[in-house]
């Protein structure tokens, strides 16, 4: 396997003469072949996410089983030469709603089992990002960004994060995508600011919050050669007649050519939905602004008046009183976050997307269906 | 959906009634989903240069007769010639690890790559009967098909004890019918490795667009159609004697009708769609628009 093939060449090498000192762990040359792609301090830039096949069911399973739509775990593997290939993953568990200290503990504590005992089987172990499953294309929030936040700082490389969507598999397209921050987004996540004045510094819209890493799905050989050997005719059927129909493990399927729109009806719900959200969320910020506005207002009005006081009391010949003391009498309000409206907005034009693209689908399957009719 | 070559094996039942009526009956059958398949060969192939094969628990759920294998993970085991130790701890450690996730499945059996059975298998097949009772545990069999003269397949397996004194290392492996099973929302998945698998390079990027996809799932539907109208072309001409098996699933495929396109359902299917391919472009507009105009408001 690809994946661990450095530390397979690295292996097979004669282990040096002198033995060093136990406690001093060995670290043995790289060869020349390998160490323009081997980076060992994380140099080479990712350029691509590489999936493998093992790492796909989990992923389809998972997503499935999930109780909600928040089926998440952690992707495991390795990069090699701006590659990052994923080869293996463990899901995590789920918690409901609110992540009291006690659960976000045991959880730590379960990665680190886990992780643990995936090493004892010579699994790879070194987490690379973790996965996160949506429905309808709809993966932006909050608690996303969060994780992907940190992790991208304390991952290797940075970490990624892939996105399964269950309704586009549903029907009939399996979709796995590659995302990271972008840096724009970081810098203004460091500084935990996403007032109007920073996402104009940093010009931030839905878009730009993430970028998307290529990404491959690959099988190994061995795989392959299973899978190749499950989809062979069967031999009892081949017999009927070698010319039709195929009997294998796999049969042909074609869930795509579909013609039901069940999965409209929640799609448009979802949108409404969202756009609701946007809306509150909206009301929110213009209510904050009005009172910053408002006590910014009040703040001001005080400082001319102190200062016409302070003009009569210097003609009066009186010491005057200190203007400064404004900003204790009055608390302005920090500027509100938008980082939610931000991601409600990214969430409506991924629900706008995924409805645009059924509905150009459904328009070719219409055709098709009509131009089969013979009419 | 079988796995692997047909067997000529005959797949025995011993009547439950006949042994104590408590135990549970042996499963007559045993799903495999293709997660937990693909866990074993990724193991297989993590081995260490001495191993010759790998064993590891099933997990998954049962009903009655039938047990369902969801998801496998990897147990360390060693074996020489005199004797073979499973790790146990590390065994019961990783089932706690995967019942927090996933507490619905259990342990169904285990296990091994290769397919000979040997007295090791029977005492390994003895310890997890002992983890799955009262319920019997089931035995998969991988072969990975890189031996050569092999064929990749699986078997299934449950242990029947043997002896006039059943003792630990004797068992005999009954044969049990196994198939592939997996969900159909995961359907596409698996197509998508299946092409991936039989491309060049064992690589495909993503993400696809709905409409590739489409587009081929037609084509493959029209050389469907034209190697039916190349086998009736040869009936009808007499080079071939047709089946009539074969006719009537042509009849019953074929005929199905589409009068509800005709009479004035596509155009208003057509509106609907229509509309909601505008409705969709509008919202994505409108989102555009707003999150550029938070970015200019001052």
């Amino acid at each position: 396997m690809a994946t661990s093939m450095a530390a397979a060449l690295a292996a097979s090498l004669p282990a040096p003469s002198a033995a060093p000192a136990p406690p001093t762990p060995t670290y043995e040359a790289i060869p020349a072949s390998m160490s323009k792609v081997i980076d060992i301090e994380a140099e080479i830039p990712l350029t691509c996410v590489q999936l493998d096949g093992m790492v796909v069911t989990k992923l389809l399973k998972h997503a499935r089983e999930a109780p909600s739509a928040t089926a998440h775990g952690l992707l495991l593997g390795l990069d090699l030469d701006g590659t990052l290939e994923i080869s293996n993953s463990f899901p995590l568990p789920h918690h409901a709603g609110d992540e009291d200290d006690r659960s976000s503990k045991s959880v730590a504590r379960y990665q680190a089992s886990m992780l643990r005992s995936l090493k004892e089987v010579q699994a790879d172990d070194s987490v690379v990002g973790f996965y996160q499953a949506t429905t309808l294309g709809a993966f932006l929030n909050q608690t996303l960004v969060d994780t992907q936040a940190i992790h991208q700082e304390k991952l290797r490389h940075g970490g990624i994060v892939i996105v399964h969507d269950i309704s586009q598999t549903a029907r009939g397209n399996a979709s796995f995508r590659a995302f990271r921050l972008t840096s724009a987004f970081l810098n203004a996540h460091k500084t935990s600011n996403f007032s109007t004045s920073s996402l104009m510094a940093h010009s931030l819209t839905f878009s730009s919050i993430l970028e998307e890493v290529p990404l491959k799905i690959r099988t190994n050989p061995l795989l392959s050669s299973f899978l190749g050997t499950l989809m062979e005719p069967d031999e009892s059927l081949a017999s009927l007649d070698g010319e039709l129909g195929t009997g294998s493990a796999i049969p042909p399927s074609f869930g795509v050519l579909e013609f039901g729109t069940a999965g409209l009806t929640r799609n448009l719900e979802q949108i409404v939905e969202a756009v609701d959200n946007y809306r509150t969320e909206e009301g929110n910020l213009a209510y904050l602004s009005r009172q910053i506005a408002r006590e910014r207002l009040k703040a001001d009005q005080f400082v001319t008046k102190r200062k016409e006081e302070n003009a009569a009391r210097v003609a009066q010949g009186l010491a005057p009183l200190p203007e400064e003391d404004v900003a204790r009498l009055f608390k302005i309000p920090a500027e509100p976050s938008r980082l939610e409206s931000l991601l409600l907005l990214g969430q409506i034009d991924a629900y706008g997307k995924s409805l645009a693209g059924t509905a150009s689908t459904g328009l070719v399957k219409m055709y098709a269906a009509k131009a089969g009719s013979g009419a | 959906m079988p796995l692997g070559p047909s067997s000529s094996a005959v797949h025995v039942h011993l009547n439950p009634t006949a042994a104590a009526p408590n135990v549970p009956r042996t499963p007559t059958s045993v799903t495999v989903h293709p997660g937990a398949l693909f866990s074993i060969l990724d193991h297989y192939l993590r081995r260490t240069d001495t191993q010759d094969r790998v064993i590891g628990t099933l997990l998954g759920t049962r009903t009655e007769t039938e047990v369902e294998v969801r998801s496998s993970f990897a147990v360390l085991h060693s074996e020489t010639s005199e004797q073979v130790a499973v790790d146990m701890d590390y065994h019961r450690a990783m089932y706690e690890l995967h019942h927090r996730v996933n507490p619905k499945e259990i342990i169904v059996g285990w296990y091994s790559t290769g397919s000979n059975l040997n007295t090791y298998s029977a005492l390994i097949q003895n310890f997890y009967s002992e983890e799955t009772a009262p319920n019997q545990a089931i035995h998969l069999a991988i072969n990975t098909g890189v031996e050569e003269g092999e064929q990749a397949g699986v078997k299934a397996f449950v242990g029947s004890p043997v002896g006039v004194f059943p003792k630990p290392e004797n068992c005999v492996f009954v044969p049990v019918p196994v198939e592939l099973r997996f969900h159909d929302a995961e359907r596409s998945g698996i197509d998508l490795l299946t092409k991936t698998a039989t491309s060049l390079s064992s690589t495909s990027s993503q993400p696809v667009s709905d409409l590739e996809i489409l587009e081929q799932a037609i084509l493959t539907v029209q050389g469907m159609l034209d190697r039916v109208l190349t086998y009736i072309q040869a009936v009808l001409s007499g080079e071939k004697k047709g089946d009539p098996a074969i006719g009537r699933y042509l009849m019953d495929t074929l005929g199905a009708s589409a009068d509800d396109l005709e009479k004035g359902g596509f155009n208003s299917t057509l509106q609907d769609t229509l509309m909601i391919s505008y409705l969709a472009n509008l919202v994505r507009s409108q989102a555009e628009v707003s999150s550029r105009l938070a970015l200019a408001a001052t």
